[in-house]
This record gives C-alpha cells, sequence and structure tokens, in this order.
C-alpha cells in the first residue's frame, strides 16, 4: 500500500478520496488553486500546495505543476478524482515515466476510450450493439450528409467529449448549421478539440450503465448498473442503483457486454461502461469512462464495496478477493445532484457565498460534499454543492427517504435545485419509475414552487429584520470593534476578507 | 413594527406586536399567534397553530433570502415611503447584461439587426457551458458593447435591444 498520495482535485471528490485514503492510513496531499485555499479538501488534506491561478488551466490542468508537487512532498500515487486530469492519457503517460502510480488504468486504455470513436470501433469488433450513425469524425458537409441518412432528430457530439459538452439535439434540419457550430466550439473550448460525430438520437431512451472493476490480476468484474436518466442540458441530476427498467437477464447481458470491452483495452482500476437504452429495453454502447464516475456511492450503497479504496488498492497492485458470483446487490439507493443553480431559468448557474448550509442526516443518508456554512462557490468550477445518497429496502421507500432527507436541506446564498428535486420526488410519473432522458423537459411544473402558502416565509423575515433592529437598539454597552465589523460584512453579504 | 415586504411582485403588510410571552403576526390585517425560537444566526423555529417550521433566513443589505421547503425567495423589504413611488413603466429599451462573469464566445446580432422575443441574440460560456443569451422584448439591435472574446462582470450590459 502507498504511505503517500496526492489527490489532483478539489471539490466533494477530492474530500472523498482524502477521507478512503485516510482510512487507508496514506498520508494525503491536496493541491490547490487561488480560489480553492478555503476550500474543504484543503483543510481535510495531511499536506497542501498551492499550485496556481483560479482558471483550472492555471492550476487542476497544469500536469507540470502537480508533478512537481507530486516528487516534493514524495508523493508514491496520484488520484486524478473526476473531470480535469482524470482521463488525460498525457498525464496517466507523464506519471509513469516520473515513477509515480496513476490511480485509474493505463494510459493506452485511456486513449482508447477516450476518443469516442475509437470507442465505437472497438465495441464493433467486440460484437456490441451501437446506435446508427457517422463512421467517426465528420466534417460539416458530411456530418449533414449523415444526418439527412440516418434521419432527424439526430445528435450531434464531440469526439472528445464527456460530461454533456460539445453535444447537441437537432430536431430540425434547419437548426442543423447552427447546432453544429456551438456543438464545435464548445467542444474546442472544454477539450481543445473540435472533431464532432453524428448519431441518431433514441427517442425516450434511458440511460443505463455498467460499474465495472478490475485489477491486474486478470479479474474483471461488473457491480450492477445505475440508471441516470434524470438530466437536464444532458448531464445528470438524480442517479439510482439498481434500474427499475432491467430485468435480471437483461442486467446479466450487460454486465457481461462491459466486461467484455473492459477486457478488450486491458483495464484496469474502476471504469463505467454506458448505455443507452429504448423503451422496448434494447441496449447500445454509448462510451465507456475511464475514471470513478460522480454517481459512483449508489453502487456503494448496495453491493456495500468502497469503490474508491478498490482503485486505490488496485493500483498499489492488490487483487481483488471476490468473483463475479460473490457480488450480490441489496436494497435501492438514489442520488441527488444539488446545485447552486436556478430550474427557473433554466438552471443557470448561481455562483456565490453560501451564508448558511445545514445538510441531512439520519440512517441510510450520506451527503458527499464539501460546503460548509461561508463558504464560496465560484464560477470557475461546476456548480455541485453535495451529492445527497439514501439507501432503502425498495425504490419507493428510497425515494420517501430521500424526499424527506431533501426536506432538511437549509441553503442560503445561492439559488439551489433542492425545491426542484423534493417536486421531483414527489412526481407520480417519477415514482412509478416512467422516466427517460427528457423526463425534465417534459415537466416544466417541476421548475417552480407552484402554489404555495407564503405565510410562513413571511413570518420568518419579519422576526429576522425586527430581530435585527432590536439587538442594534439595545446595543447600549460599548463592544469590540471586530463585532462591528464583522455584523457590516454580515448585513452586506460581504465576508471580512 | 410594520414591513412591507414584496415576494414574487406580491406586496404583503405585516406587523409585529411583541406582548410578554407571545407575539402576534398581522399579514395584510389577518391575526396569526406565533410562537419562536431563534436556533442560530439564520435559522427559526416556527410553531404557528402546533405545525413546526424550520425556516432559514439570511439579510443581505435591505433584502432578505427565506429558504422554506428546499425553495430560496427573494424577499424585498420596502419602506413605507418607497411604496407611494409608482412602479416604473417597463420602457421599449432593453438592456441585456451576462447573469455571472463569463466570457463572450459569439455576437449573433449586429447594430440593426431585427430581434423575435426569445431570439438568442450572445452566446457566453461560464462554468465551462455555453449558453444563449435570449432578447425579451421584440426590435432592433441598437447597441453591441463588448467584442466577441472578451470576458466579463456580472451584469454587465452587453447588448442593448429598442422596440420598433
Amino acid at each position: 500500500m502507498f504511505n503517500k498520495i496526492l489527490i489532483a482535485n478539489r471539490g466533494e471528490i477530492a474530500v472523498r478520496i482524502i477521507r478512503a485514503c485516510k482510512e487507508l492510513g496514506a498520508t494525503t496531499v491536496a493541491v490547490y488553486s487561488d480560489a480553492d485555499r478555503r476550500s474543504l479538501h484543503v483543510a481535510l488534506a495531511d499536506e497542501a500546495y498551492h499550485i496556481g491561478g483560479s482558471a483550472p488551466s492555471e492550476s487542476y490542468l497544469v500536469i507540470d505543476k502537480i508533478i512537481e508537487v507530486a516528487k516534493k512532498s514524495g508523493t508514491q500515487a496520484i488520484h486524478p478524482g473526476f473531470g480535469f486530469l482524470s482521463e488525460n492519457e498525457e498525464f496517466a503517460k507523464r506519471c509513469e515515466k516520473e515513477g509515480i502510480v496513476f490511480i485509474g488504468p493505463s494510459a493506452e486504455a485511456i486513449r482508447l476510450m477516450g476518443d469516442k470513436i475509437t470507442a465505437r470501433k472497438i465495441a464493433q469488433e467486440e460484437k456490441v450493439p451501437l446506435v446508427p450513425g457517422s463512421d467517426g469524425a465528420v466534417t460539416d458537409v458530411e456530418a449533414s450528409v449523415v444526418a439527412d441518412k440516418i434521419g432527424y432528430p439526430v445528435m450531434i457530439k464531440a469526439s472528445a467529449g464527456g460530461g454533456g459538452k460539445g453535444m447537441r439535439l437537432v430536431r430540425d434540419k434547419d437548426k442543423f448549421e447552427s447546432s453544429l457550430r456551438m456543438a464545435r466550439s464548445e467542444a474546442r473550448s472544454s477539450f481543445g478539440d473540435d472533431s464532432v460525430f453524428v448519431e441518431r438520437f433514441v427517442e425516450q431512451s434511458r440511460h443505463v450503465e455498467i460499474q465495472i472493476i478490475a485489477d491486474t490480476h486478470g479479474n474483471t468484474i461488473h457491480l450492477f448498473e445505475r440508471e441516470c436518466s434524470i438530466q437536464r442540458r444532458h448531464q445528470k441530476v438524480v442517479e439510482e442503483a439498481p434500474s427499475s427498467a432491467i430485468s435480471a437477464k437483461i442486467r446479466k447481458k450487460m454486465g457481461e457486454v462491459a466486461v467484455r470491452i473492459a477486457k478488450a483495452v486491458n483495464y484496469s482500476g474502476a471504469g463505467t461502461v454506458e448505455f443507452i437504452m429504448d423503451q422496448r429495453g434494447n441496449f447500445y454502447f454509448l462510451e465507456m469512462n475511464t475514471r470513478v464516475q460522480v454517481e459512483h456511492p449508489v453502487t456503494e450503497m448496495i453491493t456495500g464495496l468502497d469503490i474508491v479504496k478498490w482503485m486505490i488498492r488496485i493500483a498499489a497492485g492488490e487483487e481483488l478477493p471476490f468473483k463475479q458470483k460473490e457480488i450480490e446487490m441489496k436494497g435501492w439507493a438514489l442520488e441527488c445532484r444539488v446545485y447552486a443553480e436556478d430550474p427557473e431559468t433554466n438552471f443557470m448557474p448561481s455562483p456565490g457565498l453560501l451564508i448558511y448550509v445545514k445538510a441531512p442526516s439520519g440512517p441510510g443518508i450520506r451527503d458527499d460534499s464539501s460546503i460548509y456554512s461561508g463558504c464560496e462557490i465560484t464560477s470557475f468550477y461546476d456548480p455541485m454543492l453535495s451529492k445527497l445518497v439514501v439507501w432503502a429496502d425498495n425504490r419507493e421507500d428510497a425515494i420517501d427517504k430521500m424526499a424527506s432527507a431533501l426536506r432538511e436541506y437549509v441553503v442560503l446564498g445561492v439559488k439551489t435545485n433542492i425545491g426542484f428535486l423534493i417536486r421531483l420526488m414527489n412526481d407520480e410519473e417519477f415514482r412509478q419509475g416512467k422516466i427517460d432522458t427528457g423526463f425534465i423537459e417534459r415537466h416544466p411544473e417541476l421548475l417552480t414552487p407552484g402554489t404555495v402558502d407564503l405565510e410562513p416565509a413571511l413570518i420568518a423575515a419579519a422576526l429576522a429584520v425586527d430581530d435585527i433592529e432590536e439587538t442594534v437598539d439595545s446595543d447600549k454597552q460599548p463592544q469590540s470593534n471586530w463585532k462591528l465589523l464583522g455584523r457590516k460584512a454580515a448585513l452586506s453579504g460581504g465576508s471580512l476578507i | 413594527m410594520t414591513y412591507i415586504f414584496k415576494i414574487k411582485d406580491q406586496v404583503y403588510k405585516i406587523d409585529i406586536e411583541k406582548e410578554k410571552d407571545q407575539t402576534v403576526i398581522q399579514i395584510d390585517g389577518k391575526d396569526i399567534p406565533v410562537e419562536f425560537q431563534k436556533i442560530d444566526d439564520n435559522l427559526y423555529s416556527i410553531i404557528l397553530e402546533n405545525k413546526s417550521l424550520t425556516i432559514g433566513v439570511s439579510r443581505n443589505g435591505k433584502n432578505l433570502q427565506v429558504f422554506m421547503d428546499g425553495d430560496l425567495y427573494e424577499v424585498e423589504a420596502i419602506s413605507e415611503r418607497d411604496q407611494r413611488k409608482s412602479p416604473q413603466e417597463l420602457s421599449g429599451v432593453q438592456e441585456i447584461r451576462s447573469p455571472m462573469p463569463s466570457r463572450i464566445v459569439k455576437i449573433l446580432k449586429e447594430v440593426g439587426d431585427e430581434v423575435e422575443v426569445d431570439e438568442g441574440v450572445i452566446v457566453l460560456e461560464a462554468m465551462k457551458m455555453e449558453s444563449e443569451l435570449k432578447s425579451p422584448i421584440e426590435g432592433n439591435v441598437t447597441d453591441v458593447l463588448v467584442n466577441e472574446g472578451d470576458s466579463v462582470e456580472a451584469e454587465t450590459p452587453l447588448l442593448i435591444v429598442s422596440s420598433k
């Protein structure tokens, strides 16, 4: 096992990894940008190194700086988390060259799966079903020809894409050109590569993915599926395990297909094979994510396995002590991503100071977050505040538990999607499992509170104003200037710094 | 004390009457007995006819944020003097501003171009996401105040649309 591990990430996933490292007895090394000095991952780690400016391109994406810290601190292994350098082949290669273990698959596996067009070819060779589309990256003219051939609606996707970036759904031919331009430009700014491909859009599709775990001794197993069909702007918002859409038979088949794909690229560590499924239960290979997934906790909840710890143990050369048939799933897990964003304005990010945070707790409730009262959500990074995860015996109980836990959350300072998530948990169609990737678009009524009795809100507001004025009136004794300054800062919504 | 609050364009008048053991709140003339405890700086436990509610409140200058059942409400505190002023009529000139710090990816309209309601005028990138700002009115673009590639702060005027 490693003595010292560097976490090349920030936010809740850095916190999650730091905790796993500590439990395994490793010293943890955090890196941070200008904007993250006060972030929780810095406070929780044993060592912390400043690596540059707030923009990811000046810090978390700079390979040289991270390698420099790794060497200076005597780090043996680097966990990249998700996003940033986690699926960067060059970074994995560089680690290898410097004699540092990259906690993840080989650079070669990242390369093969990172390029969606190559990944499609591998899937084809493995006889895995694929959605009809272009054979690789296309020019603007080719793209339009392919779109005409496979028929609208079509999906334009960035070859280097992920997380919904550089992706556009086109329903009508006359919107194709502008969508193609947007997809290319977003792909260029997100991945530095504007090549795209075109695929048929599967109507009312569900997103189901298989968690893979593989060691370096030839053992590759799957940890069942997760369903991530509740999405906005092609990004997942609610994930669950298992999926209510698949039978034991399809589960087995999907798991075997995923294992085959992982073995085809000699995969090691944790990875996810994503599928798109139509309403009849046909599934098609979408892509493989060669890193820990945001929604990994739901799989941990139903299998009882700690995926992040296994990633670290596998990277240290340990052999998986269990076989496929020994893996069991129990109960139902749900995850809601709590975002600083406003559902009423098309989920526009809502950065700012978190004046106050109170997270839910209770049996079967897990809150993976890195927020606290007084922390700042900057516009430099993803606006995810927390991943609220629950576990219960069955889907219905898990949804009830989630609704109840969400109602315990209090976040002041920025707009969040918590109210939307509560309404979603109470939606009859959602509860019946009638979900697909277009669910949110079809349910605009969930975006706003609707008719609400505002009396309690007005009462609370009046009590708060009254209380502040009373305190100011009764402050007759001389008091510390620090207190006065603090109160002024609090009233203007700022901080002392 | 009397307070006037505005939530979602609706104005409410609230009176607080504190007696020895009880606080009575009057909303638009209706009496509501309230039992409350402040749990910490931003959290109130309120009991209304034995119904227990936990509500978050924070104050930002003259405005408040109230968090209730997962939703955040912006509450504008209006002084009685402000209330007498007539609400300003929406003019036919609309300034389109950046909602947050962002980069201008593309300007879709030039000065003189006609735009329709909800037609995209500018593409912004923030938090690695691109989004299109739309015109709230029908009219003509009368001024473009930024260039493609510019980085702008929140609330920066970007483009002006005037109705015909």
